[in-house]
């Protein structure tokens, strides 16, 4: 019985993966980068699908991770960039911190501005790679001890990862003699993979990011399946009888919580290889919203629908704010469309796909559908 | 000192105008409105056009910002909200939406720009106010130089805040409102009718925020984002000083306000929003239920 229903979720997938490979073959350069950067958005979805959907916890500050690992490649890329190898130094120095130096300030990275001698182990790339992995890990992990082991739940999550993600906003444009503030990380170089440049306009780049989603959705996929996923959707159904049942709740919320964040990190980290900068704007609130708009859309509950559901809306946006006129009107259609997904359609499209299948394979139980993702 | 306190005071006045009208959504309710900027918003955009079309005084729009804002919310809660109850984080994206949709109202003008029709008063620029006569210059106040138009708000700020908490505590209705807060199944047990009530506590909240937005026209731009930062920072007030406590709520945005015009002084202007952020965070992580709260449910 079960044999069918994973059947087709698999066909799902590999349709999927399908298409993605098979996209190249358009011959399009400038779309194939511009999906490629949607890809990386799909990511983002999946990461919420697995925080909000399995566990619950609905973070408004995913671009906390992001960012971290947006900000963690850009720094190696733009020392590889051509316009910090001309700043008068035999090092790579960035030009925006030659602006901000002191007169007379030597221009070396220990010592230009204050703290950027933090930039020194960025000069590997593959240091910025591990970094743009670990460090929001690190801080998933910290944050959910504190949060989940004080046992808060639902909206007051929510609330301190929106203040966690405002606050990383402010100190980043604060500290412009090391991030250049509000103008962000531009001019990056190429990231080397075992000698191949990576131009974000390459063929290759886009099959290194299809790669890198489809192992992160099958991960994620083969993740929530296993026992430590079954148990994290009990927290998510009833914190209180999952712990009355011997569970170490807040580790199982943390783990996955951390997962989501290396996720997300991954996401920034490929996103700065295909757009070439990184800015406090992944930090904004209304993009970290926008993810969530992404994944309720596409399914909150099903990883591939959300990962889907990102891709969609973004390609579609893409191709509406070629009309000028359209440009206002999308975001209306996009706010009115959110509206009625979620009064209507609480499991999104993916949530959707799912009963559709279920009745043409004559697995229909409506009672089943009764289980919605409350709270 | 005493003008950084009443800088302080000042900012918390804002934010206690707009957090005054999501205690009573959020608190009796349990709805997340992200759309209450976007109410403010339209209440500064009633202050913008009744003052480019009817040529009114700021202070006389007050009264029909409420009306306007009080009527929307209603609908709102009519449409969309009441088939919410119950799934908190779903009215937080719902309302999310709804706030969209209003900004690109104000926008395109209510979709008449695509005709090539323009309002005066709409659309995505930056709009201003007059404030009126009496209310410009300083005030000389215990031999301090005040700012008349922020004294005035410190003062509407108080009376709402009166106004409100009388409405919730030494009326009929707020006899309702409050049996709904603690435990909304024994209320309707009880014979009160929780959709009605709720309706028109979700108006009432709408209709405040539409009043901050008029007060706010006076002293800032008026453009279509410019609730989309406050409803976040209402948040903060809210949850700090304890969902359901009217109180706690004017407390933290004293104690906010406060921080936040202190620590500027001392260090700069982002120390002070940073050091509000970091509050809020401390305070949901040391006392999830709030700074003053009751047990309640």
């Amino acid at each position: 019985m079960t044999s069918l229903l994973t059947n087709y979720r698999i066909w799902a997938y590999l349709l999927f993966f399908a298409v993605l490979l098979a996209l190249p073959l358009t011959g399009d350069d400038f779309w194939l980068n511009r999906v490629a950067k949607y890809l990386c958005f799909g990511m983002l979805g999946a990461a919420i699908a697995l925080t909000w959907g399995y566990a619950g916890v609905l973070n408004l500050g995913q671009g906390l991770f992001f960012g971290l690992g947006a900000y963690a490649m850009a720094m190696p890329l733009k020392l590889a960039s051509y316009t910090s190898l001309q700043q008068g130094s035999d090092q790579p120095v960035p030009d925006f911190m030659l602006w901000n130096a002191q007169p007379g300030a030597s221009t070396d990275l220990c010592c230009i501005t204050p703290g950027s001698w933090l930039w020194i182990p960025f000069q590997s790339q593959w240091f910025g790679v591990a970094m743009a992995i670990i460090a929001p890990v690190i801080v998933a992990t910290l944050l959910g001890r504190l949060i989940f082991g004080q046992r808060i739940s639902g909206v007051f999550v929510s609330i301190i990862t929106l203040a966690l993600v405002l606050l990383a906003r402010l100190l980043l444009v604060d500290a412009q003699p090391l991030t250049n503030g509000f103008n962000g990380l531009t001019d990056l170089g190429y990231f080397n993979l075992f000698g191949t440049e990576l131009d974000p306009y390459a063929v290759t780049t886009y099959y290194v990011i299809t790669i890198a989603l489809i192992v992160v959705l099958v991960l994620a996929r083969l993740l929530v399946a296993t026992r430590a996923g079954t148990v994290l959707q009990a927290t998510r159904d009833s914190q209180t009888r999952a712990l009355y049942l011997g569970y170490d709740v807040p580790a199982y919320q943390t783990f996955f919580f951390a997962v989501s964040a290396a996720i997300s990190g991954l996401a920034g980290m490929l996103y700065v290889v295909v757009a070439e900068f990184a800015s406090p704007s992944f930090l904004d609130l209304t993009f970290s919203v926008s993810m969530v708009v992404w994944a309720a859309v596409g399914g909150r509950g099903s990883i591939l629908g959300a990962c889907i559901g990102a891709i969609l809306i973004n390609v579609l946006e893409a191709r509406a704010s070629e009309t000028e006129a359209l440009v206002e009107a999308w975001k209306a259609i996009v706010g009115l469309v959110f509206v009625l997904v979620v009064i209507w359609l609480p499991q999104g499209l993916g949530g959707f796909a799912h009963d559709m299948m279920r009745r043409l394979t004559g697995r229909w139980r409506p009672e089943a559908l009764k289980q919605e993702v409350r709270q | 000192m005493f003008d950084t306190l009443f800088i302080g005071l000042s900012l918390s006045s804002i934010l206690l105008l707009v957090a005054l009208g999501l205690a009573v959504t959020y608190g009796a309710m349990g709805i997340i409105n992200m759309a209450h900027g976007e109410m403010v918003m339209i209440g500064a955009y009633v202050a913008v056009l009744s003052n480019i079309w009817l040529g009114t005084n700021l202070l006389l729009t007050i009264p029909l910002a409420f009306l306007v804002t009080a009527a929307l919310g209603y609908g709102l809660e009519r449409l969309v909200v009441r088939r919410l109850y119950g799934r908190l984080l779903d009215t937080l994206l719902a309302t999310w939406g709804i706030a969209i949709l209003l900004q690109q109202a104000i926008r395109l003008e209510f979709g008449l720009s695509f005709f090539g029709i323009h309002v005066e008063g709409l659309g995505s620029g930056l709009q201003n106010v007059p404030v009126p006569q009496f209310l410009q210059g300083t005030l000389g106040l215990f031999g301090l130089q005040l700012n008349s138009y922020r004294v005035f708000i410190v003062l509407v700020t108080l009376v709402l805040a009166g106004l409100t908490w009388f409405t919730l505590y030494r009326t009929p209705l707020g006899m309702k409102v409050r049996a709904i807060i603690r435990n909304p199944q024994m209320a309707a047990a009880c014979g009160i009718d929780v959709k009605a009530t709720n309706a028109i506590t979700f108006a009432l909240g709408s209709g405040l925020a539409g009043v901050a937005g008029v007060l706010m026209a006076g002293f800032r731009s008026v453009s279509p984002d410019m609730g989309a930062t406050m409803v976040v920072d209402g948040f903060m007030v809210v949850v700090t000083g304890g969902v359901g406590s009217l109180l706690g709520t004017m407390a933290a945005a004293g104690i906010l306000g406060e921080i936040n015009a202190l620590v500027a002084i001392f260090f700069n202007e982002i120390a002070g929003r940073a050091s509000v952020l970091l509050v809020v965070i401390l305070v949901i992580l040391l006392r999830p239920a709030g700074l003053f709260s009751f047990k309640g449910r």
